[in-house]
């Protein structure tokens, strides 16, 4: 990473790295900042620390940092409660927290007292260098993902310099999906654009204020930020990449991308923060090409049982606080899939199954069909609980301002009509809006 | 103000119409079988809309009515519970 950070400010000393609400450094810059929060780390023994910082290119020159003294770092969510981030530091163990908050009960230091160390500059660490990214959880407290650094960077070699990109940064730090688009504008020698949060109406905003190319967010983010773009009228970003993961993505939303970005190129990414690494699918078709069955290459996959299993070259080593896991053996990825034709469609997490009278029923095809109804903005499929069935198919939509709510159930209804009885939606509501995590929709089972 | 049991009368012939249904019936109608042929799920359905709309329904308070009129009862003996 810092290796990464002192290329691309060797080429480009004076180019803008990060432009955000909090500033606009540049490469040279950013390098001085991890050169020297590297140097405090090692001058004060610091082995594992956190980061809680608002500011993007903070958290790039400490990242860079932590690299250079082969200090663990993980970045905390900023949507994260005080409770669960001091919880978190206490967990994995750490011996700092760098944030500019000063009111939170662990061990802390600003960034600035970082960046303004004056201790003798170090050569980098030996390898492997440690990195801790969280997961979601989504069910249950967050789990530390082990990586190191020469894992999660093995395939930025093969990242051209493209120093004219401006890329949004639609993902917090903490997610991988986040940390990947950092490292790829890094490697592409490009420029990070971040607006006052992740909200797809500031994402807008940043897009539009500071002329964003290229843009990766999840399916949510993307429904999220069309509708916004519908109901302000305001000029569309001239965007030549656009970029989902993170969940499932419908066919609906890739045809609406397509006509909302005629001239953008449409990339679905496929990844998890285990695997370490992501799959590129260009074709604009949803699910992955069967071809990535076969094996051979940095990632493979296969299915087992109805569920996507994954062996990557950059996986994971574990979690913190449980034994490592074999770096090179297969693991569930958790997503249902079936194999159709040339394509390996997805049917959902395997935590979203609904089970209704014992008939195990996916979300996805409910919510693809729903979303290509007209005057649906945006749409989730989930189980409600029922006395009779255990579960029904619940709908949660999100009308077009002008859209009548009855004749949307209706078309929802017969949307449906060719799914099996049990995978139809029984409960269609109409509601102003979808509760979300990190841009990603909520399926949780609610009433 | 309409009563409770006159407004789940009302949610169950919308429900009837959406499902293409004869939306005619009287209390001694069964919810099933040579009645209103309602099935499982939509029975689960029904349950649903009628809490989505009432606020509460027979099944999630773990009766089971036979005919539209229990079903019925139900609501009258709600409000006098609730008023």
């Amino acid at each position: 990473m810092i290796e990464l950070l002192e290329g691309a400010a060797a080429e480009h000393p004076d180019k803008v790295a990060v432009v955000s609400p909090f500033g606009a450094p540049s490469y040279a810059e950013l390098l001085d900042r991890a050169r020297a929060a590297g140097a405090e780390l090692r001058a004060r023994g610091i082995a594992r620390f956190g980061i809680l910082e608002h500011d993007p290119a903070v958290v790039l020159a400490l990242l860079a940092g932590s690299a250079l003294a082969g200090a663990e770092a993980c970045v905390y969510p900023l949507a994260a409660s005080d409770e669960v981030n001091t919880e978190t530091f206490v967990r994995f163990e750490e011996d700092l927290l760098v944030t500019s908050r000063t009111d939170l009960d662990v061990k802390s230091a600003a960034p600035t007292e970082l960046f303004g160390s004056t201790a003798p500059e170090l050569p980098p660490a030996v390898e492997p260098r440690p990195l801790m990214v969280m997961t979601t959880g989504t069910s249950g407290f967050p789990r530390g993902v082990r990586h190191t650094w020469e894992r999660v960077l093995r395939t930025t070699s093969r990242i051209k310099p493209a120093p004219d990109q401006r890329w949004l940064l639609a993902y917090g730090l903490n997610q991988f999906g986040g940390l990947q688009i950092l490292i790829h504008v890094l490697a592409a020698r490009a420029q990070l654009v971040a607006g006052k949060s992740f909200q797809p109406r500031d994402a807008l905003a940043a897009m539009r204020q500071h002329g964003v190319t290229h843009a990766s967010g999840t399916p949510t983010f993307w429904r999220f930020l069309l509708a916004e773009m519908r109901s302000d009228g305001g000029p569309t970003p001239a965007l030549t990449q656009v970029t989902l993961g993170g969940e499932a993505v419908p066919g609906a939303l890739l045809e609406r991308l397509h006509e909302a970005f005629p001239g953008a190129k449409i990339s679905q990414i496929y990844g998890a923060t285990e695997f370490g690494q992501n799959i590129t699918v260009r074709d604009r078709l949803p699910g992955l090409p069967i071809g990535l069955l076969q094996s051979g290459g940095d990632v493979e996959f296969k299915v087992v049982d109805g569920e996507l299993w994954v062996r990557s070259k950059a996986s994971m080593l574990g979690y913190y606080g449980e034994e490592s896991v074999d770096a090179e053996s297969w693991r569930p990825t958790g997503d249902l899939v079936e194999v159709v034709g040339e394509r390996v469609e997805f049917r959902g997490r395997k935590t979203d199954v609904i089970n209704v009278g014992g008939v195990k029923v996916h979300p996805l095809p409910v919510e693809d069909r729903a979303s290509r109804v007209p005057g649906v903005q945006l749409v989730r499929a989930f189980g409600r609980p029922n006395p009779l069935a255990g579960s029904i198919v619940a709908v949660e939509a999100v009308l077009e301002p002008d859209a009548d709510a009855d004749e949307v159930g209706r078309a929802i209804r017969e949307a449906c009509a060719d799914l099996p009885p049990a995978a139809r939606p029984r409960s269609i509501r109409f509601v102003e809006t979808l509760s979300t995590t990190g841009n990603k929709v909520n399926r949780g089972v609610n009433r | 103000m309409e009563s409770r049991r006159t407004q789940a009368q009302q949610v169950l012939r919308t429900f009837l119409e959406r499902t293409d249904r004869d939306a005619a019936f009287e209390d001694a109608t069964p919810l099933q079988g040579e009645g209103l042929a309602l099935d499982s799920l939509e029975t689960a359905e029904l349950s649903a809309l009628l809490e989505d709309e009432l606020g509460t329904d027979p099944f999630t308070e773990g009766l089971l009515p036979v005919t539209v009129g229990e079903l019925l009862d139900f609501y009258d003996e709600s409000a006098s519970v609730g008023s």
